[in-house]
């Protein structure tokens, strides 16, 4: 019957988990999901790079997104408070002092919902990499580190999509307090000045920042986070971005399996 | 998911400075509506029915739960004798079902009272028969709030009809 050393079964079971080098978390729900939208084996791959403010994301995926276009690949690009329904709101909302911290994540999930249905889902459905400048996490840390439930929170972002793969630009803060001070100068709200830690920019830029990173790297296993150190040059970081998004890519399986209509995915 | 979620910002805005406020004060809030219609409403939309309980486990649980129950036709005749046009949303004209406002509206809000139906019981809701006239559904309210509520002699003499 099933002898233990059966050569046969090794090619055809790695064929079948082509996409599990992303961590086996493909084309799913984290939680309930939207009943109405049921996720198909989409052609599309959604990669995430997270990280916390200043730490180089918008580099990295300005060049990441360059490459894969010469590769061939349809790229579209997604990051936090671009909605169209929700960017002025938000905008709105942060500019006058009536926010709290409830009503800022919820804010937030909407805008997030917004560009989930009406972006990333329908790139998806294309064909397309969708490379997420930011993505849950981001919310999940700032909220968790304001004292907002995180099993709620979890509850809350259960109608999100489990990333094909998430990188997560990991950064201690005193690299950060020079790179950010060195570029734009450090904001109300990236110092967490709400949470009123004193009057001090600079320590409560440090003692916010502190507790965001304790937050991201809580997260990293339960979310399969990519963990890299962004504390290296550019160039360093983004060869080990493209190598892993080049093995994802490869494993996730070549263009015959898919149906003929998705041609964006195609590398030439 | 976007209707929700803006409905769900716009309650924990009024849950925070509206309701918690005055209930620590001990004043009685009446709400005009209250998370049920997101339940009823956004189900039907197509929502997952446990998110959204959960969504909204922030808020307070009321001390009392009226809901006044209308058949669907009462409700369109009642709508239709006052205002001539439909609100988009109150149609559920989003959902596509069908592009005759009051077809619509009889269909989605229709699916809504069941799902009102449902809470009833989960929530353990007061139901008022809606049907029956202002003065005896009033009257009725009055009595039902009485018993749940603490209420000095002097408040409850006034029960005169709306």
């Amino acid at each position: 019957m099933t002898s233990p050393s059966e050569p046969q079964q090794a090619p055809d079971s790695g064929a079948d988990d082509g996409g599990a080098n992303g961590g086996g978390l493909t084309g799913r729900y984290y939680g309930r999901g939207i009943p109405y939208l049921p996720l198909e084996s989409y052609p599309g791959k959604l990669i995430a790079i997270e990280g916390t403010d200043g730490v180089g994301r918008s580099t990295q995926i300005q060049l990441l997104r360059e490459w894969l276009e010469v590769r061939g690949y349809g790229v579209i690009e997604t990051g936090w408070t671009r909605s169209m329904l929700m960017q002025p709101t938000i905008e709105l909302a942060k500019s006058s002092n009536t926010l709290n911290k409830l009503t800022f994540v919820l804010l937030y999930a909407t805008d997030f919902a917004d560009r989930l249905e009406k972006e990333i889902i329908p790139a998806l459905k294309a064909g397309f990499v969708v490379l997420s400048d930011r993505y849950i996490f981001t919310a999940l840390a700032r909220a968790g580190v304001r004292g907002v439930d995180r099993q709620w929170l979890r509850n809350l972002y259960g109608f999100a999509i489990a990333p094909h793969m998430v990188f997560y630009l990991n950064v201690d803060v005193k690299t950060l307090i020079g790179r950010v001070l060195a570029s734009r100068g450090m904001d109300f709200w990236e110092s967490g000045m709400d949470l009123k830690h004193g009057d001090d920019i600079y320590d409560s830029f440090r003692a916010y920042q502190n507790k965001l990173l304790r937050e991201y790297s809580s997260m990293a296993d339960e979310f399969h986070f990519k963990v890299v150190d962004a504390r290296r040059p550019v160039d360093r970081i983004q060869d080990e971005l493209r190598k892993n998004v080049a093995a994802f890519l490869e494993s996730a399986g070549r263009p015959a399996d898919r149906p003929a209509d998705t041609l964006a995915l195609q590398p030439r | 998911m976007t209707f929700s979620l803006l409905h769900a910002t716009d309650f924990a805005d009024r849950l925070l400075y509206k309701i918690i406020p005055p209930l620590k004060a001990g004043m009685i809030v009446l709400a005009d509506r209250y998370a049920y219609t997101a339940f009823a409403r956004d189900v039907t939309r197509g929502v997952d029915r446990q998110w959204v309980r959960e969504l909204y486990s922030f808020a307070v649980r009321p001390d009392l739960a009226l809901y006044f129950r209308v058949p669907i036709d009462v409700s369109v005749d009642r709508l239709l004798a006052r205002r001539v046009k439909l609100k988009f949303y109150e149609a559920g004209m989003d959902l596509g079902w069908s592009t005759n406002p009051v077809e619509s509206f009889r269909m989605f809000q229709g699916k809504v009272l069941d799902e009102y139906d449902h809470l009833v019981n989960e929530f353990g809701l007061e139901v008022i028969d809606a049907k029956a006239s202002i003065t005896d559904q009033q009257r009725l309210v009055r009595n039902v709030i009485a018993q749940r509520v603490q209420i000095t002699e002097m408040e409850l003499s006034d029960d005169e009809p709306v």
